[in-house]
């Protein structure tokens, strides 16, 4: 719970201030490489917390004077319903930071053991 | 095992990121477009955002823009260099993307933004010198102070408007494409007005006249292709004695017949683009002032062409459509005028053949001696590509567009130059900035001297009572069909060595009819002294709206209106009842005789809800096709038919004609034959298109009018809409072209106006007033006009207002 509280802060707040998508990979890598114990937390915290991010701030966008845009932009991209889209956009998000999450959990892993080896 | 594990993860999340991060072919970088924090779910829009004060650094002073229920801002200002500012500044706020593109299209500078699928096109358009013709401009404008600061403080307030802009405010195009808004500039607004006078001129039928002259003779030309096509009447009417003494041309050289054959047509503006106006002078309204309408035909786009807007400032208060990319007003009205415009359709091209020393295009062939041409060379940058190289020689008939793999007998190489009027140097911006002004037809005349390009008929109405029409431009001088073949650019003939003056150009001012108007037809009868061209629209428009306005009087905004909307089809109504005569009955199957008891109950009116006007339009072009596309198809392409009025004059007096055969068949075809033989094709034709005969063969559902997103994106565009009209009617209504903003004004104390055009002011999808506008549009129907006198709106609910301080 609160490692999906964690990342879903952090990039909020860096993507807030500085909009790039890629803060959804950089947070949850990062967040990934010192969780010490749980591929779980790692993989799942960030992409739960990302996900509800992504798929909460679609949600806002669209009932703040979004109606227009997201029913265009749904047929633009052939998706039925602009519900669907910001599920699509959370989901997106959830792969990405699941991914950077594991990704960094793992090569927590692998650093730490070759420096206790040498 | 784990570091296997790690490398794969990090190696997939790369793969993903790039992936994310980039276009896919059509599709949007992913991982940006759809963040919510800075992809397009930020450019939804609120309505309630116009009520603001916004500090706006570079403003001499404070500057009110009240805006109307439909976003038209009206901008009023303490002086000329704030007005332009804040125009540039609110037109960017409402249109930054389609400004930038426009410009990127007529730089020839698309692959830097879509990539390598656009280099042939971007070669093209530079070699057609776009670019150069822009930057002669702004090097010309050094002359002219006032018009140099007007494009100077609409570029400022442009750029204003771009630096407020972060990633998530950008347009919704820039994320599409994954690109950012440059720098504006005073070269930008000059390529736009440049492009608008390619897309109004660039439209050229030398190449295939000439190869229509070569294979079937000079008499088949003569015949087919007159200048003074049947039942014209004249922009300028015939009976007006010209008072001046004419300037000599030369006598026409003999005949040439070039040997680099193209089909330029292909890659030129559609013929389409042609308009309205007309003026009725005070003795013939309710009203007792004048009165003044106007209907551009252009290619319909979302976002649209034109961007409406009011300025004031002390000494000026103009109102009407601006082009996005240019300051002041093209086309509209103050407190003391109106005017309009349309396609002048005079000849300013003309294609010269070319002979070079060889392959480096060094050095060209002129009067017996080998002359130095200018090579200039091109960068084209392409997105994920390199960057290609281009040179191409400028000659002094103009830039070489075509050349290429093709030598002349002798074994040089060959090419087509193009001489083209706008490629001179001239001010425009500073004609538009003096019409703007004018208060009367002197002032108004005054002002137009500076306007070349594209030649024009600018309609006029004045408070004062006046009403005029001039068919302006610069125009050279030239021989009997000068300009009608393509010349051989290897000595002086067919150069242009003077231009017609302005006091001699066709013009008309209050005439006894109690009108003016035109339509896109030959500007002038025989007696004219000067050969202006031939390739002019045909007489049905113009014709219709000369006999509407003669039978009408007490003459109200809404009659014109109406006219506006007329949806007479005039071919329709000479041709059809004799071509049905031609019709075999015995040999028509059942839906046939259902579809001519259609056609014999019909009115002539293209409404959109009629079968009738479809079906006939399609037989029309069955039949020329019938005609002519056997002896026409020359080189492997079908070339420019004979005007629609000239086929059917042959078809009403001849009934042999050698050409009624098609030279492909065995049999012998005759008028009646080919006229059956067409008229079952179409049902034939149209049958499989549209399924049995019914609602979906009614002209709006079957032609129907397609606004597209100037992407042609799907979903961002308003396709399928319930459209009448069409060629040759006034309600020039097509598949995607059309009256591109319809206005009426009636001048008096104060003058009142409507208008429409199809689209909105917003250029952002994502905001209610992007396409508000084109079902009122296709429904016919008009928006009052607010023309504001001051930024005092406490007493008009409807109003609301945006007040930019100046910062420092």
């Amino acid at each position: 719970m609160i490692s999906i509280l964690v990342s879903l802060v952090l990039v909020f707040s860096l993507q807030l201030l500085f909009y790039s998508w890629w803060w959804i990979i950089v947070i949850p890598l990062a967040l990934g490489f010192i969780e010490k114990d749980s591929v779980a937390k790692a993989a799942g915290g960030n992409g739960l917390g990302i996900f509800l991010l992504w798929f909460g701030m679609s949600v806002y966008q669209w009932l703040n004077g979004g109606e227009i845009i997201v029913t265009r932009v749904s047929e633009v991209m052939g998706i039925g319903s602009g519900f669907v889209l910001a599920l699509a956009t959370g989901i997106i998000g959830f792969l990405v930071a699941a991914l950077a999450g594991y990704a960094g959990f793992s090569l927590r892993k692998v650093v730490i053991k070759e420096y206790q080896i040498s | 095992m784990r570091l296997f594990k790690t490398i794969l993860a990090i190696a997939v999340l790369g793969v993903l990121f790039n992936l994310l991060n980039n276009n896919q072919g059509s599709i949007p970088p992913l991982g940006k477009f759809l963040n919510p924090f800075a992809g397009f779910w930020q450019n939804g829009e609120r309505q309630d955002q116009l009520e603001e004060v916004l500090d706006v650094k570079g403003l001499r002073a404070a500057v009110k823009v009240v805006w109307d229920e439909r976003q038209v801002p009206h901008i009023f200002a303490e002086n000329t260099y704030d007005v332009y500012f804040a125009q540039g500044f609110l037109t960017a706020r409402h249109r930054l993307w389609q400004m930038e593109f426009q410009t990127h299209v007529a730089a020839g500078r698309v692959s830097e933004i879509i990539g390598s699928k656009a280099v042939e096109f971007d070669k093209l358009q530079r070699r057609r010198g776009l670019l150069m013709a822009a930057e002669q401009t702004i090097n010309y404008m050094g002359g002219f102070p006032e018009t140099q600061l007007i494009l100077q403080a609409y570029a400022n307030g442009v750029n204003t408007w771009i630096e407020t802009l972060t990633p998530a405010t950008l347009p919704l195009e820039y994320k599409l494409l994954n690109y950012e808004p440059e720098v504006w500039s005073t070269l930008k607004t000059a390529l736009l007005l440049k492009y608008m006078a390619w897309d109004l001129t660039g439209r050229n039928s030398e190449m295939d006249l000439s190869v229509i002259r070569s294979a079937l003779g000079e008499d088949f030309v003569n015949k087919f292709y007159p200048k003074d096509t049947p039942r014209t009447e004249p922009v300028i009417p015939s009976g007006k004695p010209w008072r001046f003494e004419p300037m000599l041309a030369e006598e026409n050289p003999p005949a040439f017949e070039p040997q680099f054959i193209r089909d330029l047509r292909k890659a030129e503006p559609e013929r389409d683009n042609g308009s309205n106006n007309w003026a009725v002078s005070g003795k013939k309204t309710a009203s007792g002032f004048p009165i003044l309408a106007n209907d551009p035909h252009l290619g319909l786009k979302l976002p649209s062409i034109w961007y409406e807007i009011q300025l004031h400032t002390p000494d000026m208060n103009v109102y009407g459509v601006s082009l996005p990319g240019a300051p002041a007003v093209i086309i509209g009205f103050n407190e003391n005028i109106a005017w309009g415009l349309t396609n002048a359709g005079s000849d300013v091209m003309d294609w010269f053949e070319i002979e070079f020393k060889d392959e480096s295009y060094a050095e060209y062939l002129y009067l017996n001696e080998w002359v130095k041409s200018d090579l200039r060379k091109e960068e084209i940058v392409v997105k994920g590509g390199k960057t290609v190289q281009d040179t191409f020689a400028v000659t002094r008939f103009g830039p070489l567009v075509y050349f290429g793999d093709h030598r002349l007998d002798n074994g040089h190489p060959t090419g087509l130059a193009m001489r083209w009027s706008a490629h001179d140097p001239s001010n425009e911006m500073g004609a538009i900035r003096g019409i703007n002004l004018a208060a009367d037809q002197k002032t108004f005349f005054t002002a137009l001297e500076a306007f070349a390009a594209p030649g024009q008929n600018f309609a006029f109405a004045a408070k004062d009572g006046d009403i005029a029409i001039r068919h302006n431009g610069k125009y050279p001088l030239r021989g009997q069909d000068q300009g009608k073949f393509v010349r051989a650019g290897r000595d002086t003939t067919g150069e242009w060595r003077a231009f017609i003056p302005p006091d001699q150009l066709p013009s008309i001012s209050n005439p006894w009819s109690g009108f003016v108007s035109s339509a896109n037809q030959n500007p002038t009868g025989k007696n004219y002294p000067y050969y202006l061209g031939w390739d002019y629209e045909d007489y049905e428009r113009g014709s219709r709206i000369n006999e509407r306005l003669e039978a009408m009087n007490n003459i109200k905004m809404s009659d014109m209106q109406v006219l506006h909307m007329d949806n007479f089809n005039k071919q329709a109504q000479l041709m059809l009842p004799f071509l049905m005569s031609q019709l075999n009955q015995q040999n028509l199957s059942e839906v046939e005789v259902e579809i001519l008891g259609d056609l014999k109950k019909w009115n002539y009116l293209s409404d959109p809800h009629e079968k009738a006007a479809w079906v006939y339009s399609q037989w029309w072009l069955h039949l020329e096709q019938a005609i002519w596309s056997d002896e026409l198809t020359l080189f492997g392409e079908l070339r420019e038919l004979p005007a629609r009025s000239v086929t059917a004059e042959l078809l009403l007096k001849s009934k042999n004609l050698v050409y009624y055969d098609n030279i492909n068949t065995a049999e012998k075809e005759d008028r009646r034959s080919i006229i059956n033989i067409a008229f079952q094709n179409t049902i034939e034709v149209l049958s499989e298109e549209l399924g049995a005969y019914g609602e979906t063969w009614e002209l709006g559902r079957a032609r129907g009018t397609n606004i597209n997103h100037l992407l042609s994106v799907k979903g961002l565009g308003r396709p399928g809409l319930p459209t009448g009209g069409g060629v040759g009617i006034v309600n020039a209504s097509k598949k995607d072209h059309g009256p591109s903003w319809r206005m009426v004004v009636e001048l008096g104390d104060r003058p009142t106006a409507r208008g429409i055009y199809p689209g909105g002011q917003s250029g952002n999808p994502g905001s209610a007033y992007y396409d508000n506008a084109v079902n009122k549009w296709v429904a016919g129907q008009y928006y009052d006009i607010h023309f504001l006198s001051s930024p005092d709106v406490t007493d008009q609910p409807k109003l609301s207002m945006t007040q930019l301080r100046n910062y420092q």
